[in-house]
C-alpha cells in the first residue's frame, strides 16, 4: 500500500487538525511525543505518513504532490494561489484579512491616492486594492509586526490578520475594511484525488462527518 | 565559480545516458503516432504574437517569452503548439475534404515564476485531427493517448476525461453572467464546494438548479457515476455532454482501454478554448498532468478556415520524471564499437570501420597514440563502448568486450 501523506501547518493548526482525525479514527502515536525531533511521522496500520511544515509551504507540498493532503489557513492559499482541490472547511482557526490603520487613513481607502500598504500578503493585498478598491498602491512585503508600519510611518494602512483586534487595538489601530473571512482548510493533490480516490475519498468524507458534527455541537 | 558555465534557471542540458533514453522515448511514441496514419509537421519556434494570444492559445500573455523583429512587430518563442499547427492547416489544407491527421515533435517555452521547479522549456509530442467532429474522433484520440504512454513503459496511469459542454449548458439556461461564471468555474474545478455554495447562494435559481452545480465537484469515477446526471437536467446542451460522453465510454471499452479510463464533469478548462471534451493523464511520482487534450472546434476558424478539431500532447519531460520515480525508464544498451588503431594503419582501421557500419553498427574511430594502453585501461573508455576493436601493426584485429 502506498503511504498517503499529510502536510500540516505547525503550530495551533496542526493541533486542532490532528484532534479532528483522532475523532474520525486516525492517529500518529509518534506525534504525541513532544521532545521528538523526528521530521516525518507513520501510522504503518493505516498507511499514512504525517509532516509538520512552515503554514506557506503546505500548499507548494501539496501542488507537487509531495504530500497528497494539506490542512492549512486560508490565508496562505489565497496569497500562495496553487493548483489544488479545496475539499474541506474546517471551521477552526477563524479570523478575518482586513485592512486595517488608524481611523484617519479611512478616508484614504478608494480615494485614488497612491497609499501605501505593508503586509506579510502582498499577492492578497494587491487583488484587493487594484480588483476591487480600483486604487493604485504600494505595496511593501513584511515579515512580522505588520502593526509598527503605520505606527512608525512606514506605510498607511496594512493587510493582515485579525483575530479579535485587541493588539490592533491596543496600537491605535483599527479594522478598516474586511477582506475575506479566514478558516482553516482541507487541501488535496490534484493527481492524489484520482489515483487514490477510493483513500482520499474516505478521509475527506470522515472529515466532513466530524465538522458537521462539531457545527450541529455549538 | 564560473558563470560560463551556468544555464539559466528552468532550462538544462540533458546528454549520455538521459540524452538517449528521451531519443528512445520519443521513437516510441512518434511510431504510436505514425502507427495511427499521423504524419509530420513542424513549425517554426517564434511566431506573431497574435497567433497565440486571447482565445488561440492555452497560455497567459505575461507568461510567454516575447521579443521584437526588426520592424518592431511583436515575437513569441510558442508557449504551446496547437495555435502554430491550426494556423498552417488554415492554410495548407483549405481544400481537404478528408480528415486531416498531424503529429509534431518540437519544444515549448513558458516564462513561469522562478524557484517553482518548473521547467521553462519542455518537448511536447502531440497529433492533431482536423475535420472530424465525430465521437470516434474523440475515441482515437484517447486510445492513441493510452497506447503511447503504455508502449513508453508506463502501466500505472489514468486518463480523466471531462466534458465543459454540461457546465455550460446549465450556465445558459441560468443566464448567469461572465464574471459570476468565471467564480463559478474555478470553484468548481478547485472541487471547492463551500465556495460554490457561496457563489449560488446570491443567485435566484431554483434549488435543483443549484443542487446541480453542486453535484459537479463530486461527479468523477466510472461512466456508471455520471450517467444518472442526464435525468437531472432538461437542459439539451447538458444532455448532450453526458450522451457524448457515455458515447465515447461505450468505442473505448472496443479499444480495450476503459481499465485507465475515468470521467470527472468538474473538470473545467481555464480557457475557452475547448468546446468539446477535454482530457489528461496522470500518474504517480508527478504532480503534473503527463498528457492533456480536447476538442476546440473554434480554433482554426480564427485562422479563416470553419474546421472542427481534437487534439492531444504528451509533455516527455513530465513523462520522464514519472517513469524515472517509477523505475520504468527504458534501459538503454551499449552499441557503440570502438575501433582503435595506431598512426599508419588509417587505410585498414577506414576499411574495417566501412564494414562494421554496413552491418548496421555504430563505430567509432579513434587514433591512439599508444595501442598498449588502451588494451590495459578499457575501463576508460566511454560508456556507450560495448566493443574495442585494435588494429595494430600485425594482420590481426584483436577483439575486446567490455
Amino acid at each position: 500500500m502506498r503511504y498517503i501523506t499529510f502536510a500540516l501547518a505547525k503550530g495551533r493548526l496542526a493541533n486542532k487538525a490532528m484532534e479532528m482525525l483522532g475523532e474520525m479514527g486516525i492517529f500518529c502515536e509518534e506525534m504525541k511525543d513532544k521532545d521528538t525531533r523526528k521530521l516525518i511521522f507513520v501510522n504503518e496500520e493505516l498507511g499514512l505518513r504525517f509532516f509538520l511544515a512552515k503554514a506557506n509551504d503546505v500548499p507548494t507540498y501539496v501542488e507537487y504532490g509531495a504530500a497528497d493532503i494539506g490542512i492549512v489557513g486560508l490565508d496562505t492559499i489565497l496569497e500562495e494561489g496553487r493548483k489544488l482541490y479545496e475539499v474541506a472547511d474546517l471551521n477552526v482557526g477563524k479570523c478575518r484579512m482586513c485592512v486595517a490603520g488608524p481611523l484617519s487613513a479611512k478616508e484614504l481607502l478608494g480615494s485614488g491616492k497612491l497609499i501605501r500598504v505593508a503586509t506579510k500578503y502582498p499577492n492578497i493585498a494587491k487583488d484587493y486594492f487594484y480588483n476591487q478598491l480600483h486604487q493604485t498602491v504600494e505595496i511593501i512585503k513584511l515579515n512580522g509586526s505588520i502593526e509598527l508600519a503605520p505606527i512608525v510611518g512606514l506605510s498607511e494602512v496594512i493587510v493582515d490578520i485579525v483575530e479579535t483586534g485587541s493588539t490592533l487595538r491596543e496600537n491605535g489601530l483599527e479594522v478598516l475594511e474586511e477582506i475575506v473571512p479566514l478558516s482553516a482548510r482541507m487541501v488535496v493533490n490534484q493527481v492524489s484525488m484520482k489515483m487514490e480516490s477510493e483513500r482520499i475519498n474516505a478521509i475527506i468524507k470522515g472529515m466532513r462527518e466530524v465538522i458537521e458534527k462539531r457545527n450541529a455541537a455549538k | 565559480m564560473n558563470r560560463l558555465l551556468h544555464t539559466p534557471e528552468g532550462v538544462r542540458d540533458l546528454y549520455g545516458n538521459d540524452g538517449r533514453q528521451k531519443e528512445l522515448l520519443t521513437d516510441v511514441i512518434l511510431g504510436v503516432m505514425n502507427s495511427y496514419g499521423y504524419r509530420n509537421i513542424c513549425t517554426p519556434s517564434f511566431e506573431f504574437f497574435d497567433i497565440f494570444n486571447k482565445e488561440r492559445g492555452t497560455v497567459a500573455s505575461k507568461e510567454m517569452f516575447k521579443f521584437f523583429d526588426q520592424e518592431g512587430n511583436t515575437l513569441v518563442l510558442r508557449p504551446d503548439m496547437t495555435p502554430s499547427i491550426a494556423r498552417s492547416v488554415a492554410k495548407y489544407y483549405k481544400d481537404s475534404i478528408y480528415p486531416v491527421r498531424l503529429c509534431y515533435n518540437g519544444n515549448t517555452y513558458i516564462n513561469n515564476h522562478n524557484y517553482q521547479g518548473r521547467l521553462k522549456e519542455t518537448t511536447q509530442l502531440g497529433v492533431e485531427l482536423f475535420n472530424d467532429a465525430s465521437v470516434s474522433a474523440d475515441a482515437e484520440m484517447i486510445a492513441l493517448t493510452v497506447e503511447a504512454l503504455k508502449k513508453a513503459g508506463l502501466s500505472d496511469f489514468q486518463i480523466e476525461i471531462g466534458n465543459a459542454g454540461f457546465f455550460k449548458g446549465l450556465i445558459e439556461q441560468n443566464n448567469i453572467d461572465a464574471d459570476l461564471e468565471e467564480e463559478l468555474r474555478v470553484a468548481i474545478k478547485t472541487k471547492n464546494i463551500f465556495k460554490a455554495q457561496d457563489l449560488l447562494s446570491e443567485l435566484s435559481i431554483s434549488e435543483e438548479q443549484k443542487k446541480l452545480f453542486l453535484m459537479l465537484p463530486e461527479t468523477f469515477g466510472s461512466i456508471d457515476k455520471i450517467s444518472p446526471i442526464k435525468a437531472a437536467t432538461d437542459n439539451t446542451r447538458a444532455q448532450m455532454a453526458i450522451e457524448r460522453l457515455e458515447a465515447l465510454d461505450a468505442l473505448l471499452k472496443e479499444y480495450d482501454c476503459e481499465k485507465y479510463i475515468s470521467y470527472d464533469l468538474g473538470m473545467l478548462s481555464k480557457y475557452n478554448y475547448y468546446t468539446g471534451i477535454i482530457f489528461r493523464a496522470i500518474t504517480y511520482g508527478t504532480g503534473e498532468a503527463i498528457a492533456s487534450g480536447g476538442r476546440y472546434n473554434n480554433l482554426v476558424s480564427q485562422f479563416g478556415l470553419d474546421v472542427p478539431a481534437i487534439g492531444m500532447s504528451i509533455t516527455l519531460d513530465y513523462l520522464m520524471i514519472a517513469l524515472d520515480r517509477q523505475g520504468l525508464l527504458p534501459k538503454t544498451v551499449k552499441e557503440v564499437y570502438m575501433v582503435a588503431f595506431s598512426e599508419g594503419s588509417e587505410s585498414d582501421a577506414i576499411s574495417y570501420a566501412k564494414k562494421l557500419r554496413h552491418q548496421g553498427k555504430a563505430v567509432s574511430l579513434s587514433c591512439v597514440s599508444d595501442m598498449e594502453q588502451v588494451k590495459e585501461n578499457l575501463i576508460s573508455v566511454s560508456e556507450e563502448v560495448v566493443e574495442v576493436h585494435c588494429i595494430g601493426d600485425d594482420t590481426e584485429v584483436k577483439i575486446y568486450r567490455l
